[in-house]
């Protein structure tokens, strides 16, 4: 489903990702963690073309990109192919102020599916029920708590109907009395069968749901495995080093 | 002060306000028009329109307007180019606004979070598609206040068209002068006028600044 080879990614001469290589099946769900600075976010950045990798090749489905290649009307084409198909969630929820909750659900099957109001709007009232939303529909995302917010978030990624979501640090930004909420909707999907990359820093929450745990740190993968293997069986020291740390803080 | 001058007077510089809102009214028109081309053209870095949107931002605001006034009413003439009055003053004075606009257009528009751009194109929106339906619409309100600013000054500036006979508000009073020899009442009248019309168009703008900033209130 999806398949990164050989991905490096340099801001100037700071090289944040060196070399790395990742498929993920359809339907599996992927938790990358690691600490801050280990590339994740700028990984997840990458595979929706929001970075601009540096070398390397980056498949989503029947799309295909590869880095560094002429930007053309054809290249910016695919991309944008791509990055229908695949969802993207922003630590900042990043809705659009000016709309109301269910315009902004609305707007990827009018403004990329070329859909009708009315169809679009019975979509968005869909997706929006499913976040547990569908009485705040008239809100503007000024009116919304947090967690609100990452949940319209949610669906309007989910209206283009992307084969893939991928979802940075989405909890980070919230209370944490907010936190759960949206966990919960991101379990429904996995639940589902929907395929997720997650880059988050919720450890049990990666218990919970990661059917692959992959750790990063300093622009490589570390070591990637099923939950149970990188949380109580880390075979290598940099992994067992940042879990203590993490430890160490949910303890407190 | 003599009351009798004011309201013998008045029915002439209603008349010239007239002309004063006509100037800036239609100026402001395409005041806009051009300062919102020349800040997209800006911001894509649209090839060579690019370099020359640059050029005359910066004659525009580099040179003096009542230069501007003379240059195109007393200079075009002798390459050909020959325009009236009226012609000539809202010539100057949208492209003097329109220069100010789009600055005030760029620097709202970069001013949009680009959390919001990052946003439509993770969608697969095209930049054209996401500055449309995303970034203009927000952009807009944060332009307001120094639009607003742009166009009180416009109003203002529609003063110095008096200069080559254009028969405005100030032209108008000098005229009434010349037969009254009542410099200061004229004078303050005139004031008065054009103080109205501004606090007028303020509001109005205060108005629609709130109007659109509905959105944001929790």
């Amino acid at each position: 489903m999806i398949k990164v080879t050989g991905l490096v990614k340099n801001f100037g001469a700071n090289e944040v990702l060196k070399g790395i290589d990742l498929s993920i099946d359809k339907s599996e769900v992927v938790v990358i963690m690691g600490p801050s600075g280990s590339g994740k976010s700028t990984l997840l950045r990458c595979l929706n073309f929001l970075e601009e990798p540096t070398e390397g090749l980056i498949q989503v489905g029947d799309y295909e990109v590869k880095a560094g290649g002429k930007i053309d009307r054809h290249r910016k084409k695919v991309i944008r192919e791509l990055r229908k198909k695949t969802g993207f969630v922003f630590q900042s929820f990043n809705l659009f102020p000016h709309k109301k909750a269910i315009e902004n659900v609305m707007e990827g099957p009018i403004a990329i599916h070329g859909k009708g109001p009315v169809e679009a709007k019975a979509i968005a009232v869909e997706l929006l029920a499913k976040v547990g939303l569908a009485d705040r529909a008239d809100h503007y995302p000024a009116q919304l708590s947090g967690g609100q917010q990452q949940r319209v978030a949610i669906a309007r990624s989910l209206a283009l109907d992307p084969l893939v979501m991928l979802f940075d640090e989405p909890t980070s930004a919230l209370d944490p009395e907010l936190v759960r909420e949206v966990l919960l909707v991101i379990k429904s999907l996995a639940e589902e069968g929907m395929t997720l990359v997650i880059v988050t820093h919720e450890m049990n929450f990666a218990k919970e749901v990661a059917d692959r745990v992959v750790f990063m740190d300093e622009g490589i993968i570390v070591e990637q495995g099923t939950s149970q293997q990188i949380f109580e069986n880390p075979k290598e020291d940099r992994t067992k080093q940042f879990l203590s740390k993490v430890e160490a803080i949910v303890a407190e | 002060m003599d009351f009798t001058i004011v309201i013998d007077s008045l029915p002439s510089l209603l008349k010239a306000t007239g002309m004063t809102i006509f100037l800036a009214a239609i100026s402001i028109l395409i005041a806009l028009v051009i300062g919102f081309l020349t800040a997209i053209i800006r911001i894509l870095k649209i090839k060579v329109l690019n370099e020359i949107a640059n050029v005359y931002v910066s004659l525009m605001r580099g040179t003096p307007l009542l230069v501007q006034i003379f240059v195109i009413y007393y200079g075009l003439p002798q390459i050909g180019i020959v325009l009236d009055p009226i012609s000539s003053g809202i010539l100057a004075l949208s492209l003097n606004a329109g220069a100010y606009l789009s600055e005030s257009f760029r620097a709202s528009i970069l001013a949009v979070d680009n959390g919001q751009m990052e946003a439509s194109m993770s969608m697969g929106m095209t930049y054209t598609q996401a500055l449309k339906r995303i970034i203009l619409p927000q952009s807009l309100r944060i332009a307001i206040p120094t639009l607003s600013n742009s166009f009180i000054v416009l109003i203002k500036d529609t003063s110095l068209v008096s200069v080559i006979t254009v028969t405005e508000l100030l032209q108008m009073s000098s005229l009434i002068i010349a037969k009254t020899f009542e410099p200061l009442t004229i004078y303050l009248v005139a004031a008065a006028i054009y103080w109205i019309l501004i606090s007028f168009f303020t509001k109005l703008l205060d108005r629609l600044e709130i109007r659109s900033s509905k959105y944001l209130v929790r």
